[in-house]
């Protein structure tokens, strides 16, 4: 009420033309603070998109709302109970389609032009059961590895690097969120085990000495001095930004805030691959999903702007710009020659292809990922040896079916 | 600020979507309805209170609709909800007034409980329609450098607000268990009570300050600022805050204290900031004094050290009677009125040699200076019968009165003589 008070004194009661408001609520990610920076963080990203967009809508005005990604489905729940939900969510891949099947979300309805545009496998992921696409695929976050060129002259490029790195002095931060850690899955071969414990399957043998192997080296990192395991990716960031860090493994997202602390002494690379081939970092498709409490109008701008969002000038300026996003459309090409952080984010989605059918299965506030974190701590800090967590998360992920 | 305020201007285009306009509508349909049904009591026999449950069954009949065709109904529930809060708070009242009397259950309902519900619901409401964390960081602007965001200013606003509200019972409960454990008098207790009171405040506004982020150096600069602009622009109301403060100290004029006010006893009830509020028994009224006025004017003070008055009845008696015999009974007169105290011991003086009478004077000591009028009324009015019982006369001047005629030399006296 105080709003629409506030409003109408704004506007001026003698005009009672409503504004041309396109509602935008975004979901961050765990190892964001909502706070002033990251607020202005996103206001300058999102500028690239709405700047350009008013420029031919100029009577459109944009409205932005942060969530929690672990809070998002909450807030759109009761939002749109009441007819006061976005117009359009900018939000991960995997919470789109759940927001659809929640109700909380109308299927994108993509017509042929715009989806040639956009890759079949990105458009595959956001196929529902009907086939619907639960989202309009507009960007790809990554995961790489940051590093302070002040302590650490280049990343290491593989895992036995690493933990060499770490004997050299050097410190090494890691998480134990399971999202955060699961490149290293990749490196030592255990993919797919995973997949199969995700899918319900029944783990054959040598998925589950790869298993083995792969939570043996987590056990193993954490017996070096310089090692370090946090409880969440934040507290990680927040290290690495205080400079108590050399090394760690990072979202693409989390650049920008890095970038205004470290300057020029943040380095930013692949992650390490290891005896099992290449990292598999668990990559975003981050989407416009359409919110269901629209008007007509709402509803047609917020078509118009998605289409507007998939526009290869602006998905190049999108990439470009913050160079902290690939581009969703096919047929922007990344500057990866003129940008060391471009090439690192374009090798991670290609090392991250493996993965996005586990992170695709879960999502954030799944209970299963709570349980295997608690038994990869275990395993980490000693008290469970790898054979009995592989086990154990054979166990958790079979009950859970 | 300002995209604080189109943050809000934004929140108007939501009534561009009907299903919106539908849900305000149905929650404000009942209401009204049930405003003007008890208005013009078109139920008859349904007491006035009883208007609300009308606006609730309409209301749960709205959201049920809305609810069966699939609508969304959040909104309206939500209205309803509030509006239902805010009838519930009416009804609590009638429940705080079986334990607590009138002044505080008004207090805690007009300084804690509405304000305190109409900020939840603010709260909500705003919720529905944008994420109350990412408003709570918007900058407002900046302050001695320090950059402000409207979480923190509300933050602020609450907790100075709740301080000053809510700082009174715990002050008071303090000073009570302080009065119990040192044997204060009821003054005393009352004047630590506000000084834990304003020191409260004061540290309250501290930390404040302090988790806005303001450094000590911004903190001595304001306090500087302030210190000019109070020698200019507010002088008086500093005076009378700091005169009210050392007041306090010294203990002259604390809350329960009786002073003479223009001949008048009146008993202090409250020290604030600016004034003295004053009850004047004579009349019930209640004086807000400046608190300069005390500190700069001589005051007559009947409760400085002990809350004892001497009082005094003048009465006259014939000269014909023995004036120890005057006096004797004067002094068991006084005894014999229960208000008066023994101790010390009335005292009859003869004061002087009237035209008509030998005029004395009755001194007792009373315990509470404000009954001053009414036992000395009660005294006279015993003297009057002692006096009655022994004979003893209350003579009165008398006058004759006769004509003059001119020239005096025709004048003649009563007698019939010249």
């Amino acid at each position: 009420m105080l709003g629409l008070l506030t409003g109408l004194s704004l506007t001026g009661c003698s005009s009672w033309n409503l504004p041309n408001v396109l509602y935008l609520s975004l979901s961050t990610n765990s190892d964001q603070t909502i706070d002033a920076t990251l607020l202005q963080d996103y206001r300058e990203k999102l500028s690239i998109l709405n700047g350009g967009y008013r420029q031919i809508h100029p009577s459109t005005y944009f409205q932005f709302s942060l969530y929690p990604e672990e809070r998002i489905i909450q807030a759109m729940q009761r939002r749109t109970g009441a007819g006061l939900g976005p117009d359009v969510l900018f939000v991960n891949g995997e919470t789109a389609k759940r927001l659809v099947a929640q109700r909380l979300a109308d299927p994108f309805p993509i017509n042929a032009a715009l989806a040639q545009q956009l890759n079949p496998e990105d458009l595959q992921r956001m196929r529902i059961t009907n086939g619907a696409l639960a989202g309009l695929p507009i960007l790809i976050q990554t995961q790489v590895a940051c590093f302070n060129r002040k302590h650490l002259s280049q990343a290491p490029t593989t895992l036995q690097a690493l933990l060499s790195a770490s004997a050299k002095g050097h410190r090494i931060g890691l998480s134990i969120e399971l999202t955060s850690l699961f490149w290293s899955a990749g490196s030592m071969g255990a993919v797919d085990a995973v997949q199969q414990l995700e899918s319900g399957q029944t783990v054959k043998p040598d998925a589950k000495n790869s298993l083995t192997n792969w939570l043996s080296w987590l056990q193993n990192a954490n017996h070096q001095q310089r090692v370090t395991f946090y409880a969440n990716q934040s507290a990680a960031l927040n290290e690495f930004r205080a400079g108590h860090l050399d090394w760690i493994p990072c979202s693409s997202v989390s650049l920008p805030s890095l970038r205004k602390t470290l300057g020029e002494s943040l380095g930013v690379a692949s992650l390490p691959s290891g005896p099992g081939g290449m990292a598999s970092p668990i990559n975003r498709l981050r989407v416009f999903a359409l919110g269901r409490s629209s008007s007509q109008a709402g509803r047609e701008r917020a078509l118009a702007f998605s289409r507007f969002a998939v526009n290869p000038l602006v998905q190049h300026n999108l990439t470009v710009g913050a160079q902290t996003v690939l581009p969703a459309n096919r047929f922007v090409k990344v500057p990866t020659q003129s940008s060391g952080t471009l090439k690192a984010l374009s090798a991670s989605k290609s090392s991250g292809q493996r993965s996005a059918a586990v992170s695709d299965l879960l999502h954030q506030d799944d209970p299963r990922i709570i349980s295997a974190q608690s038994i990869i701590s275990s395993l980490v800090f000693g008290e469970v040896s790898p054979n009995k967590a592989a086990n154990d998360l054979i166990h958790l992920f079979q009950k859970e079916r | 600020m300002r995209e604080l305020l189109l943050e809000c201007q934004g929140w108007l285009a939501y009534l561009e979507r009907p299903s919106v306009l539908i849900q305000l509508l149905l929650a404000i349909i009942p209401v009204a309805v049930s405003r003007r049904a008890r208005q013009r009591r078109l139920i008859k026999h349904w007491p006035a209170e009883a208007y609300p449950f009308l606006g609730i069954i309409l209301l749960t009949l709205a959201v049920l609709g809305l609810a069966s065709v699939g609508h969304s109904f959040g909104l309206t529930l939500l209205l309803g909800l509030f509006w239902l809060g805010w009838f519930s708070l009416h009804l609590l009242h009638r429940l705080l007034l079986i334990w607590l009397p009138e002044e505080p259950t008004h207090q805690l309902e007009s300084r804690l409980l509405r304000p305190a519900f109409l900020v939840a619901a603010s709260i909500i409401l705003v919720s529905e329609v944008d994420s109350i964390q990412d408003l709570a960081v918007a900058p407002l602007g900046e302050l001695f450098g320090i950059s402000i965001n409207a979480g923190k200013l509300f933050e602020a606003l609450v907790v100075i607000y709740l301080v000053l509200v809510g700082c009174g019972p715990p002050a008071a409960g303090l000073a009570w268990i302080a009065q119990r454990a040192l044997g204060l008098r009821d003054g005393s207790r009352k004047a630590m009570e506000l000084i834990l009171r304003y020191t409260v405040v004061g540290i309250g506004l501290v930390i404040v300050a302090v988790q806005l982020g303001l450094n000590t150096n911004a903190l001595i600069a304001v306090a500087g600022g302030l210190s000019v602009g109070l020698g200019f622009g507010i002088k008086e109301v500093f005076s009378n805050f700091v005169s009210g403060l050392w007041l306090l100290f010294e203990g002259s004029v604390r809350p329960g204290e009786v002073l003479l006010l223009d001949g008048d006893p009146c008993e202090v009830r409250r020290l604030g900031l600016r004034a003295t509020l004053l009850w004047r028994d004579r009349d019930n009224a209640e004086l807000l004094v400046p608190n300069q006025t005390f500190f700069t004017e001589a005051t007559t003070t009947f409760t400085a050290s002990d809350r004892m008055r001497r009082s005094q009845v003048s009465v006259g008696a014939a000269y014909h009677h023995n004036p120890s015999d005057v006096i004797a009974l004067l002094e068991n007169t006084a005894l014999s009125v229960s208000r008066v105290l023994p101790h010390p011991a009335p005292k009859a003086l003869l004061v002087n040699y009237g035209d008509s009478a030998i005029n004395y004077a009755l001194r007792f000591w009373i315990a509470n200076p404000l009954d001053n009028s009414s036992i000395s009324s009660e005294v006279s009015q015993a003297i009057w019968h002692a006096f009655k019982q022994q004979d003893i006369e209350i003579p009165f001047p008398q006058q004759v009165e006769y004509s003059m005629v001119w020239p005096p030399e025709k004048h003649q006296s009563n007698n019939g003589r010249t």
